[in-house]
């Protein structure tokens, strides 16, 4: 299992450190404004109070315009308002191409014919992408770390890191749910657009419920719910991502059983389509 | 366990849907002997193999490989097995060696690196080209190799030459007879009759997903059929040639020329034509299908 694990971070060593660096970056960038953006507050908070509640509520902020303004709403809102879609996006690739993107391309077959289990590989594959994950956001913590040394924002490294514990728990959640799509589904393309489609759901559901109590018995079902950002910092509640990640092993063994059963598919092999709905179809069949 | 056959399959069966790729097969393969497994395309000669490394999984049947049933066991099975793929598809990302290093890794770095230096010396292949970068054919020699290279007990290898140019075609082969010589089966997938002839003892034919025929090598020789066209100088009465054993007049174009179909040895037909004022002659060894189609005529018509 070390060398699938070795073997799958050394494929994902390139995508790691693009996705880390450029939100590293853009850490840099949020920090270094923060000074500029401070000195203007009170005229910012006026231009933000004269929004709607649900456009703020949209990007997260608080109901109070002048929350913004503390080192933890800032980077709330500047950053961590829509991580969860951005860093979501890498995390429904990589989990629904996990193993079917090399099944699609025909490597799978070659690899499976070497002395490894599919737990093996299952698990390896699983770990390399956690790893791969948290170093993203890892580069990026460093980034924020980085930044606030030659800024007045300050935050100690063990508050900061908080939300990116509740936001790597997320971006499992997300991953476990897209590679349970891709063994359930006849396509990685499939698999990944409807767990990307459930992530964006997600994220409306959670942002809408803020101001809309209508919605908020919806979101409870709903992963970005449990994403802590601004209250992370004094508030951080563990069980909720203890919650996530319980969810995220859910999908994972439920993926990992269904690979355990499945055939490895090469050159269309195995693979099915989804059924017609048409009449002459359904007709046919009966 | 040594006297346990390399191969052994009872009443297969495997269905995609709808279709069935496998519809009852039952096979043995002796220890140490080449098997080759002569089918048309699409006739489950892939999904054989496939089941017997657990890739894909039977819907009915038993299947034990070195003694050992590849579902309950597939690590110990592989472990002990080479393979290559019908459909090889390699890491692009990655040269030559890094993809073997890997696979090799996988085995738990059992094979000896000189060896594998020495097969890729053989094979004619650069070790240090990026795999995106190698044609069809030496991304084939990488296949072989990697099969190759810990010194399998059993190699299952699906069309191991297809795509490969006659001499490293004849290299391949040799590999495939210095590693029986060495103790291993070969037990390989083939639509080529020829290199089939060449190199196994035995041979299974497999068509619409049921063994049809196993036979020797031997045997499938006396079997083997050809077309032969012949134009003679002047019109000529064909009676004698078509009352031939083993001869029969496929089409006759014009009063000069004529198509044979010839089943076992040439002797007798060259023997007959050496009376005839013969201007040419010419023959072509039919494809497998069309061997397959001719000996199952034969068949009937026996029956």
């Amino acid at each position: 299992m070390i060398t699938v694990v070795r073997y799958s971070l050394r494929r994902l060593r390139g995508q790691t450190l693009g996705w880390g660096i450029a939100l590293a970056l853009l850490a840099l960038m949020i920090v270094s404004v923060y000074d500029a953006i401070a000195a203007q507050q009170e005229q910012v908070a006026r231009l933000v109070a004269s929004y709607p509640p649900e456009l703020m509520a949209f990007f997260g902020a608080s109901q109070d315009a002048l929350a913004m303004f503390t080192p933890e709403g800032f980077i709330s809102f500047e950053f961590f308002s829509l991580m969860p879609v951005v860093v979501g996006i890498f995390a429904v690739l990589m989990g629904s191409g996990l193993l079917v993107g090399d099944e699609e391309k025909g490597t799978l077959d070659l690899i499976m014919a070497h002395p490894v289990s599919r737990t093996a590989l299952f698990l390896g594959r699983m770990a390399a992408l956690a790893l791969a994950t948290a170093g993203i956001l890892a580069i990026v913590w460093l980034g924020f770390l980085l930044g606030m040394r030659f800024s007045t924002l300050s935050i100690a490294w063990d508050r900061l890191l908080r939300p990116f514990v509740s936001l790597l728990a997320v971006l499992l959640l997300f991953e476990a749910l897209a590679l349970l799509l891709s063994m359930v589904l006849p396509s990685r393309r499939l698999a990944a657009t409807v767990s990307g489609s459930l992530l964006v759901a997600s994220y409306f559901v959670t942002s809408l419920a803020r101001v809309n109590e209508d919605l908020e018995a919806v979101a409870r079902f709903s992963p970005l719910n449990y994403l802590q950002t601004a209250d992370a910092f004094d508030e951080f509640n563990p069980q909720w991502v203890a919650g996530l990640l319980l969810t995220a092993a859910i999908f994972s063994v439920t993926a990992w059983w269904r690979f355990q059963r499945r055939d490895i598919r090469v050159g269309g092999e195995g693979g099915w389509q989804v059924p017609s709905l048409s009449w002459r179809h359904i007709l046919r069949r009966a | 366990m040594a006297g346990e056959a390399a191969i052994e399959v009872r009443g297969l069966v495997k269905s995609y849907g709808r279709v069935r790729a496998l519809r009852g097969i039952d096979l043995a393969v002796e220890r140490g002997e080449i098997f080759g497994f002569l089918g048309p395309n699409g006739a489950g000669k892939t999904t054989t193999i496939r089941c017997l490394l657990d890739l894909i999984r039977p819907d009915g049947g038993t299947a034990r490989v070195l003694g050992i049933n590849p579902q309950a066991d597939p690590v110990a099975v592989r472990a002990r097995t080479g393979y290559l793929p019908g459909e090889l598809a390699l890491d692009d990302n990655l040269t030559a060696e890094q993809q073997l290093r890997y696979l090799n890794a996988l085995r738990g770095n059992s094979a000896d690196w000189a060896h594998v230096r020495q097969l890729a010396a053989r094979l004619d292949l650069d070790l240090k080209i990026p795999i995106r970068n190698l044609s069809k054919g030496n991304k084939i020699k990488v296949g072989v190799l990697q099969s190759l290279m810990h010194r399998p007990e059993l190699l299952l290898l699906d069309e191991p030459t297809f795509g490969l140019d006659p001499l490293m075609q004849q290299e391949v082969l040799k590999l495939l007879g210095e590693a029986k010589a060495g103790g291993a089966t070969v037990f390989f997938s083939s639509h080529i009759l020829s290199e089939v002839q060449q190199t196994a003892e035995r041979v299974a034919f497999i068509r619409k997903g049921l063994i049809v025929e196993v036979s020797e090598t031997a045997s499938l020789m006396n079997r083997t059929l050809r077309r032969a066209r012949v134009r003679f100088r002047t019109e000529v009465d064909l009676e004698p040639l078509a009352s031939l054993r083993g001869v029969t007049v496929l089409s006759r174009d014009d009063a000069t020329s004529v198509a044979l179909q010839v089943e076992g040895e040439m002797d007798g037909l060259i023997k007959m034509l050496a009376a005839y004022p013969v201007s040419e002659f010419d023959t072509e060894r039919p494809s497998l299908e069309e061997v397959f189609l001719a000996y199952y005529e034969g068949d009937r018509k026996e029956g």
